[in-house]
């Protein structure tokens, strides 16, 4: 199909490359401890960026039938483009594929038994729970072609379950909580269950605490989404931009020696790795955190040029977007002790699960401020109860300068594989 | 209408005249846009493009089946499709829908400056322009200027014999300042959207200079220490505040099937003072939130969430409605042809009551004015609303500048905590949006007049 534009491409502009995205999706929904609907999606498209006179125009369709006139646009818009100039791969390695077959044996029929058997449980032990699940297997492929004669292509899968249930209180109180995890091809969700339980179970028993610095725990999902903060700083645009703390500081101790953070798209049995980045660069591990140590800007090929470094392969496009930086699987290193242990030495503090609105504040310089889902009292080594209708608010980059205790256990959620963390002093506001 | 849509509608037309099921919809969707995005002295990108989308949903044997494409000319295909995978489903409980009198409607947006009509080059100095404004101050470290516009061509069909066209035109302009000074450094954002031509995007060189200034100034301002305050919401932060305290709960999604939920979302109910009324309205022409129909074929009504106080009504859908015995309200809605409708909220708004914002600022004594909005979130009980910046209130009277300023509710107290409404209601609609299930931004507006209200929890340093 891309053939089709290539020539008229290379006659006139000083690069280019094409990027055809295309994928399927067959995703099955539970609401209110039913099934609701059964999905079958598909969707490709096709994205043309091209370099005129050192300019880069970009267009996209997902109308084969209007590849022409998508090559046509984007050499016309390069005339407003950005002066940009770097070299394309001409080739592009492939050791792997984020694939597994077995998505091919998705059956929704076995998944839709699962997921009922998963409600029974979990109103066999709450019978007022509200349950909604997703299941859905996916599977696609990304075709990279360039000026330089490029012209590389793999395979995608994904099979993803989401389980959550809901209790409401006789006070409207509301208690929700879930897990879920995505993998290359289906697998047992059964752990899941006696995860919820034991969540709403905890969660049952109100608990209170004052306002003050206490020491607050992250579980991994947590700890998850402030790695999240920390990376933004880490991404070569906004270095480039002068917006990143870390900018001048590559190679300096910014962070408590424990913390070691990598970004690694090599990663298995996760559907966020990939042999090599949407503009044809090899994926390979990299430190971002060494031993509290700023050590790499992740990058794509036009923030590598503007910062004079080597590309990191971290290009990321659909078929509608020009290329930018952006992570595949943030690993964060684990501490040695168990979590058990972790919580049996808090005399007094918070384990906290879940936000509200966290993200939504300052985050370029680490500010944080978040309401608390689902998080619960510690008192003398023990779970006590929920804690509820507070907040936490603090510094990031201040607290992870702190001593943080670490788990030996890790799990992974979403594109972040985390272990608990332990703050030893945060703003709670109750 | 879009050559290619017409020869799929005709197809669509009669696979609906006998779906084989209880229910079924067409929707098929062409659309264009061009984009452009400065950041300082670059352009991030000025893209412009073009799709084409279709889905067929169909209600067999109690439960919903889903296809999504962007093969039209496949369509029968994917009609047998979505009955071949909901016919394997047996649910034991069955969906049922409300059915509706066939709608047969063509609407199109009217604009005063079609943009398709304006040049590329007129749109790029357009947004240039702004962009100049935003890096005006030597503290302005870099700026985002964003200029966007999707024009769509949009057929709906169902096997009650409704056809309706939409051409639809939506353009917005978001502009984001980010000031520096040493380790500090402050962004701001405004952003303006709707349905319409290019007078939407024109002549907001004000906004543009408040963005840049706002930014500044907030450099020098403090961060708000945490605890319980009086707050004076503006007309922004009111309307960021009724979407998420109970705009969402009124969505009928998460009450239809939930026996608890419904005992205590009953009419009548309270859950706020004697002056507090909202409304979602989906019929207001030019608003982020304006659907002359929604994605189940159901025109808009203006609904009444609570009159007086009292909870008055609630967000449907054609499912929701039906399993609650209540009036559909046109709130069935999907952020893209290729997404099923869910419950969605439109131009939602607490109505004014009978005070000057002064009344509200002297009232308050000590506590907070919290103006702007970057976000907010809820989970249905407590929720989230973070202000873009704002100032304390010492001795009723307005004093320092205010930075990171997130405050939390819960929607059984803080509509009650509500103690006095203002008379000068503002709607807010920008480019981004509203996120639920997946699917995010859907626009949406809301609004409402200044508000004071007791205890509001504020995070922040102990």
């Amino acid at each position: 199909m891309i053939e089709r534009i290539t020539e008229r491409l290379a006659r006139r502009a000083r690069w280019f490359d094409v990027i055809e995205t295309r994928g399927s999706s067959t995703p099955v929904s539970f609401a209110n401890n039913r099934l609701h609907s059964i999905t079958d999606r598909h969707n490709s498209g096709f994205g043309v960026r091209v370099n005129v006179n050192g300019k880069t125009g970009f267009s996209y369709t997902n109308d084969e039938s209007r590849l022409e006139e998508t090559a046509d646009r984007a050499l016309a818009l390069a005339a407003w483009g950005d002066e940009e100039d770097f070299d394309l791969p001409a080739a592009a390695p492939k050791p792997f594929e984020p694939y597994d077959t077995a998505i091919e044996s998705f059956d929704p029929e076995r998944e839709i038994a699962g997921i009922e058997e998963s409600i029974a449980a979990l109103r066999a032990r709450f019978p007022a729970a509200m349950v909604d699940a997703d299941v859905s297997a996916s599977s696609g492929s990304a075709r990279i072609i360039n000026s330089r004669g490029l012209d590389a292509s793999y395979r995608s899968s994904s099979y993803s379950v989401r389980l959550s249930a809901t209790l409401i209180l006789d006070d409207g109180t509301r208690i929700e909580t879930g897990e879920s995890a995505s993998i290359l091809a289906p697998g047992s969700h059964e752990i899941f269950r006696e995860k919820i339980i034991r969540k709403l179970e905890a969660a049952s028993t109100p608990a209170s605490l004052g306002s003050g610095k206490v020491p607050v725990l992250l579980s991994p999902r947590a700890f998850a989404r402030f790695a999240g903060i920390m990376a933004a700083g880490l991404n070569a645009k906004s270095v480039w931009k002068g917006i990143s703390p870390f900018a001048d500081r590559l190679g300096e101790g910014m962070f408590v020696e424990s913390l070691t953070v990598r970004d690694d798209p090599t990663l298995a049995d996760s559907p966020y790795s990939y042999p090599f980045d949407d503009e044809g660069i090899a994926g390979t591990g990299k430190l971002l955190v060494d031993r509290g140590t700023i050590a790499t800007f992740i990058n794509d090929l036009k923030y590598a040029g503007k910062l004079g470094a080597a590309p990191t392969g971290n290009g990321t496009r659909g078929y509608s977007s020009l290329p930018y930086p952006s992570f595949s699987n943030i690993i964060i290193d684990p501490g040695t002790e168990t979590l058990e242990s972790i919580i049996g030495s808090m005399k007094r503090g918070i384990l906290v699960e879940q936000f509200i609105g966290l993200g939504q504040s300052n985050t370029i310089t680490g500010d944080f401020s978040a309401n608390l889902d689902l998080a619960y009292l510690i008192e003398n080594g023990k779970i006590a109860g929920r804690v509820k209708d507070c907040m936490i608010a603090d510094n990031l980059f201040k607290l992870l300068k702190s001593e943080i205790v670490m788990s030996a256990e890790r799990e992974r959620t979403g594109s972040v594989l985390a272990p608990s963390a332990l703050f030893p002093a945060l703003n709670f506001t109750g | 209408m879009h050559d290619r849509l017409l020869s799929t509608i005709e197809c669509a037309r009669s696979l609906l005249s006998s779906p084989g099921c209880e229910y079924a919809e067409i929707r098929l969707a062409a659309g264009a846009g061009t984009t452009i995005s400065l950041s300082g002295e670059q352009v991030e990108a000025f893209s412009a493009g073009d799709t084409i989308s279709g889905s067929v949903r169909v209600l067999n044997n109690g439960a919903w089946g889903f296809v999504s494409f962007n093969d039209l000319a496949d369509i029968e295909r994917h009609f047998r499709r979505a009955l071949e995978i909901s016919s394997a489903l047996n649910p034991r409980e069955k969906t049922r829908v409300r059915r509706q009198a066939a709608v047969r409607r063509a609407f199109v947006t009217e604009a005063r400056v079609p943009f398709d009509a304006v040049s590329l080059d007129e749109k790029f100095a357009l947004i240039s322009g702004y962009n100049r404004i935003l890096k005006s101050s030597a503290r302005i470290q870099t700026t985002r200027a964003m200029y966007r516009d999707v024009r769509t061509d949009y057929a709906y069909l169902n096997s009650e014999g409704s056809e309706i066209t939409y051409d639809r035109a939506y353009c917005g302009v978001s502009l984001s300042s980010i000031a520096k000074d040493g380790a500090v450094i402050q962004p701001f954002s405004d952003s303006v959207s709707g349905y319409g031509g290019f007078e939407i995007v024109k002549g907001r060189e004000e906004a543009a200079r408040d963005v840049a200034k706002t930014a500044v100034d907030l450099l020098s301002a403090e961060s708000v220490p945490g605890g319980t305050y009086r707050v004076v919401a503006d007309q922004k932060l009111a309307g960021v505040l009724i979407h998420e305290a109970f705009g969402h709960l009124s969505e009928a999604d998460f009450i239809h099937e939930n026996e608890r939920l419904k005992e205590i979302m009953v009419l009548g109910a309270r859950f706020g003072p004697d002056d507090l009324s909202v409304v979602d309205s989906g019929g207001i022409a030019g608003l982020a939130g304006f659907i002359p129909f929604d994605d189940e074929g159901t025109l808009p009504a203006e609904t009444h969430l609570i009159k007086n106080g009292l909870l008055s009504g609630r967000l449907h859908s054609r499912e929701t409605a039906e399993k609650m015995g209540e009036e559909t309200t046109g709130n069935g809605r999907a952020i893209s042809v290729m997404q099923q409708p869910i419950v969605r909220m439109t131009n939602t708004y607490i109505e004014n009551g009978a005070h000057d914002r002064d009344e509200l600022v002297a009232a308050a004594g000590d506590g907070v004015l919290a103006k702007g909005f970057i976000g907010g979130q809820t989970n249905l009980e407590m929720f989230t609303f973070t202000s873009g910046y704002g100032h304390a209130i010492k001795n009723g009277r307005i004093g320092a500048m205010y930075r990171n300023i997130q405050l939390s509710g819960n929607v059984f107290t803080t509509l009650r905590n509500i103690a006095m409404i203002g008379n000068d209601r503002i709607m807010y609609g920008g480019l981004g949006g509203c996120g639920k299930g997946g699917q995010s931004p859907l626009p949406v507006s809301f609004g409402g007049p200044h508000l004071l209200i007791k205890d509001v929890l504020i995070g922040g340093e102990q």
